[in-house]
């Protein structure tokens, strides 16, 4: 990038270094607008209440408040509550993955009349927006007396997921076809075979599927609010609803601190799981 | 397998394949199919139980629910037929939220594309660490929507906000930007943070864009902004459908109205600002608020028929377009 340089400076050089400057400009830039709202995040989780509340603001907090983390972790039950995400959590994510293999399985490598017909109709459920069967949802688990339980979000998991089942079919889809017919001429049953030989192939999509229903739980506002009170209910909850003084206003600083704590997990596991997550995003809608 | 097993699979690699001619064989094959479409049944049927259950169930009761006064608490509702229907109609606060809902889906969806497929454009060029822009430029479409919520009210924030200290600096007035009519701007921008998303399902369908194509075009002396109006958009539109399809079905959906609200509990809906105030958020204020569940349900069904029909129609005006591939034998 720097005017420097030995080589000597044609014309269409010059034009591409210019071009790679502003793109490179561009690029910086963006990147900075997109981990601002963050970073803001950040910095108002290290400031103290005066600092907030007074008009010019304070870009940087003049004494680092490292405290707040741990006040935000102490003003509520921040442990009991991050349990409680990780519970529903994992009970979801474990079995909506399985049973979405189980179901994608039977779309990539059975068929019977009827096939294309469910299949239509399950891509269209993905389009079904879900606040309108979550409200109903919410009456009839109330008079079967499941809210303030976990057991919706069992009941979700072993229906599977439209999106996850897509993913697996897609994959199983592409596995080839002398994968199971050996299986199938020494009479394996088809449970047999999908535990055995399909299974233990996808670990890309088990792992992406994981990751995408984990984040999905994790991130989950609604249904939580919802279903669970107080004592079972989720961070996510915890975190936008429960920062408030006696008063009643909000306690800023605290809540900040508390969403890094809450946002940063799910960061990690992004960024470990990347490349599997990634290629589980993108091939949705493709093909 | 053991080793054996597949040996024995050799020596008789086509029996189920010739099989089918004699009577015996046909007979064999039909109870293969049987047995197949048996399995069929058994590995759906988690699924089709739990769309019964779980979806068709609860639209069936929202839609009975539509028809009555309940409320959850009062033990004397009753059936109301369509009153509940007649009374949306001419509710002035139900159409003001639908159209800001629409006017939000027109606006957000279209932006975020352009700017997911800029992004991807943009990372998809031979330049250094583009993993890394990758990675960062999505990262905040992994943000729950409650840390985003949270992120962007202390960035607006009058007193403390970050862009208001930009503003402030340059010497202009201190904005009020959580409430009217700035508000809307702070959501269309919550919706913006997150076209990392699109830009990795762009850049994906950017990465199957045939290479020869551009090159063919560059030959032919096309401008690069012709090329990728000519070549690449159209060979993105399935991506940019679907895009705009589950872009648009999100954006009515969306409750970070509520969460940006400034103070965001369910309790907190009445201090959504007016230009905020969505249809989903008129349903939550019904619901919560007003414990109205017969009205609520009235409302989800008519936004469930309006998503439908704007599906339609953005499929209708973008027919031609393939979407997916249903016969998965189709594909070899």
């Amino acid at each position: 990038m720097t005017a420097t340089s030995l080589t000597p400076k044609s014309p269409v050089r010059v034009r591409i270094r210019a071009n790679r400057l502003i793109l490179y400009t561009v690029l910086v830039a963006v990147t900075g607008l997109f981990l601002g709202p963050f970073g803001w995040l950040v910095l108002t989780g290290l400031k103290t209440p005066a600092e907030l509340a007074s008009a010019p603001v304070h870009w940087v907090p003049a004494h680092i408040q490292w405290h707040n983390f741990a006040d935000a972790f102490d003003l509520i039950d921040f442990l009991g509550y991050a349990r409680n995400s990780l519970i529903i959590a994992f009970v979801y994510a474990g079995l909506v993955t399985l049973s979405s293999a189980w179901v994608g399985y039977g779309f990539a490598r059975l068929s019977a009349p009827g096939k294309k017909t469910l299949f239509g109709i399950l891509i269209g459920s993905m389009m079904l927006p879900q606040m309108i069967t979550l409200l109903p949802t919410y009456l009839i688990f109330a008079k079967l007396g499941m809210v303030d339980t976990y057991w919706p979000w069992v009941l979700w998991g072993l229906s599977s997921a439209p999106y996850l089942v897509f993913l697996f079919r897609q994959f199983f889809a592409g596995l080839p076809r002398e994968l199971e017919e050996a299986a199938i001429v020494d009479g394996c049953g088809y449970g047999t075979i999908f535990w055995r030989i399909f299974l233990p192939q996808s670990w890309p999509v088990l792992s992406a599927s994981f990751v995408i229903a984990f984040t999905w739980t994790w991130g989950d506002y609604i249904a939580p609010q919802l279903l669970l009170s107080t004592d079972r209910s989720t961070l996510a909850v915890a975190v936008m609803t429960t920062y408030v003084s006696s008063a009643g206003t909000p306690i800023t600083n605290l809540q900040a601190a508390a969403s890094v704590m809450y946002v940063v997990p799910i960061l990690l596991i992004f960024l470990v799981a990347q490349r599997g997550f990634v290629a589980g995003m993108s091939t949705s809608g493709l093909k | 397998m053991t080793v054996d097993q597949m040996s024995t699979v050799a020596d008789r690699p086509r029996a189920t394949a010739s099989a089918g001619r004699t009577r015996s064989a046909g007979r064999a094959g039909a109870t293969m199919t049987a047995r197949r479409h048996r399995a069929f049944y058994m590995f759906v049927a988690p699924w089709i139980v739990g769309f019964l259950l779980l979806t068709i169930v609860p639209m069936a009761y929202a839609l009975w629910l539509s028809f009555t006064t309940f409320d959850g608490i009062s033990p004397n509702w009753h059936y109301v037929g369509l009153g509940n229907y007649r009374e949306l109609m001419n509710d002035s606060v139900t159409w003001d939220s639908l159209g800001r809902a629409g006017l939000f889906a027109v606006v957000s969806v279209p932006l975020s594309i352009v700017a997911g497929l800029g992004l991807a454009v943009l990372v998809n060029r031979p330049i250094r660490a583009r993993g890394l822009f990758r990675t960062l430029l999505y990262l905040p479409a992994v943000v729950p929507p409650v840390g985003a919520g949270i992120a962007f009210k202390n960035l607006f924030d009058q007193n403390a906000g970050a862009t208001n200290g930009v503003l402030t600096f340059f010497g202009f007035d201190a904005i009020g930007w959580l409430a009217d009519p700035y508000a809307r701007y702070v959501l269309i921008m919550t919706v913006l943070w997150g076209a990392g998303n699109i830009m990795i399902i762009s850049l994906a369908g950017l990465q199957d864009v045939p290479r020869e194509l551009h090159e063919a075009a560059r030959i032919d002396g096309a401008s690069a902004w012709r090329t990728f109006r000519s070549i690449t958009v159209p060979l993105l539109s399935p991506v940019l459908l679907f895009q705009t399809v589950t872009g648009v079905i999100a954006s009515v959906q969306t409750i970070m109205p509520m969460l940006l609200a400034p103070l965001a509990t369910t309790g907190g809906l009445t201090t959504v600002p007016q230009s905020n105030y969505t249809y989903m958020i008129h349903v939550f204020s019904q619901y919560f608020a007003l414990g109205r569940y017969g009205y609520a349900s009235a409302l989800l069904w008519v936004l469930f028929v309006l998503i439908l029909i704007a599906t339609g129609l953005i499929f209708r005006f973008t027919s031609g377009v393939v979407f997916y591939n249903v016969d998965p034998e189709a594909k070899k």
